[in-house]
């Protein structure tokens, strides 16, 4: 089953957002913040796509993907951001670092699911 | 810069002659207050729980004699010193014939027949601060376009309706509520806070007590706490989405001040005197009798320069609908 990693410090995003994805036939790991997230991409290689929040405390999202990129060295794994920034020097900062998509709150499961099936196939 | 908002206040009106409390309602009319009439006998008990409030207007006959009116007053000041006592004074138009420490109760006299240093009042300690339009609209409309938001982020508020009150300048620091959020906007145009406050048991009606949260869980205070942590952070990005810059500078006045929270006393201050703009919304459920109230304080506390508040009128190009994948 496809695997995605959530990573959000809002308890209500990680139960909604990944409530839908799992009813969505969506296997779905979610992490806290972003030092927990780069921790667990670490661990899990199944995972393949990751949606992130950008706001968070202790490591926040971008720092997380470029960290992805460069500690990691994972180049492959797919990044999508979900976050309430609709800056657009944020969303080149993300570029950079190879975020694939940008979401701004909230969340409408219905128009991405397919998107994140492909993207974490 | 954008026009100055309209934006109204409650006042407390303490005078029991029906002449006098004409003319002043007509004075309240004209000067974007309401004024709030209340039983002599549940003045204080009115002042414990009642939230947002501007001043005080009290007439020094309220009492049988001066000295109980003064007496109310020192009970009402050290009840609320944070809010201005105006004294309707009936055969002289100042405080001179009080002691001093009578004269400190209040902020002002006024007669019936001069009412231009109550004007005065209300323009030093009420609106004191310019708002420009833009602001107060725009932050009205963003935040009912979130509320409506809340049916994407919860399923079960789905069929809530939002009701916008006028928005409205407070003096007083009393946290309505059971449960409140705050976070910092920082701007070159602005230092503050964004406070919500509401009802955990609004919340709780609504979502049915026993619904259930994510993996089964029935709804509880974290609930709660958690949707409205989740709408604070969805109103600060659409604030600053709207209202602040990409390329906005901040500002250079990087000063920082305790803030004060006593539980006890439902009590907060952020350590300045400004008055703070707010905003009431009710979201009503349209199945039943349920509502959850908000309270939506700005409180620029640390630095306020309207002159240089822009709106951001951004292309349409630039950003994609909230909710939609934009792919790169």
């Amino acid at each position: 089953m496809a695997k995605i990693l959530l990573v959000d410090d809002s308890s209500t995003v990680r139960d909604e957002v990944g409530g839908f994805l799992k009813k969505n036939g969506l296997d779905v790991i979610t992490a806290v913040d972003g030092k927990d997230g780069l921790n667990k991409l670490k661990a899990d290689p199944g995972i393949k796509l990751v949606v992130s929040d950008v706001n968070m405390p202790n490591m926040d999202g971008l720092t997380m993907v470029e960290k992805i990129r460069s500690e990691l060295g994972n180049s492959t794994v797919n990044v999508i951001m979900l976050t309430t920034e609709n800056n657009p020097s944020m969303k080149e900062r993300g570029k950079a670092a190879g975020v694939k998509g940008w979401i701004v709150k909230p969340f409408k499961g219905e128009s991405v699911v397919e998107t994140f099936k492909k993207l974490s196939a | 810069m954008s026009d100055e908002a309209q934006l109204v206040s409650k006042v407390l009106v303490l005078d029991n002659s029906p002449e006098c409390f004409k003319q002043i309602k007509q004075f309240c009319d004209q000067n974007g207050l309401i004024g709030l009439k209340v039983n002599s006998v549940n003045v204080m008990a009115v002042l414990s729980t009642y939230v947002d409030l501007g001043a005080i207007l009290l007439s020094e006959n309220y009492h049988e004699s001066l000295a109980d009116t003064l007496d109310l007053a020192q009970q009402i000041h050290t009840a609320r010193p944070e809010l201005p006592i105006v004294l309707r004074r009936i055969s002289t138009p100042d405080l001179d014939d009080l002691s001093e420490k009578q004269r400190k109760l209040f902020c002002s006299a006024y007669t019936i027949d001069d009412m231009s240093p109550l004007r005065k009042v209300i323009d030093e300690y009420i609106f004191s601060l310019v708002y420009p339009n833009a602001l107060v609209r725009g932050i009205s409309e963003l935040t009912v376009n979130t509320l409506e938001t809340l049916s994407t982020l919860e399923n079960r508020f789905k069929s809530l309706k939002v009701i916008t009150e006028t928005p409205y300048i407070v003096r007083d620091r009393i946290i309505f509520g059971e449960v409140c959020s705050l976070i910092p906007l920082e701007s070159s145009w602005c230092r503050g806070y964004m406070m919500l406050q509401t009802e955990e048991g609004g919340i709780l009606d609504v979502l049915g007590y026993t619904e259930l949260t994510g993996d089964g869980d029935p709804a509880t205070f974290r609930t709660v706490n958690n949707i409205l942590g989740e709408l604070t952070n969805l109103l600060w990005g659409a604030f600053k989405t709207h209202f602040i810059a990409v390329d906005d500078p901040g500002t250079q006045y990087t000063s920082e001040v305790p803030l004060v929270i006593n539980h006890q006393h439902k009590y907060i201050s952020f350590g300045s005197e400004n008055p703070q703009l707010c905003f009431k919304y009710i979201l009503t459920d349209e199945n039943n009798s349920h509502f959850i109230p908000i309270y939506q304080w700005f409180v620029f506390n640390l630095y306020w320069s309207p002159e240089d508040f822009k709106e951001i009128y951004a292309s349409v190009d630039d950003f994609v609908d909230s909710g939609e994948l934009e792919l790169f």
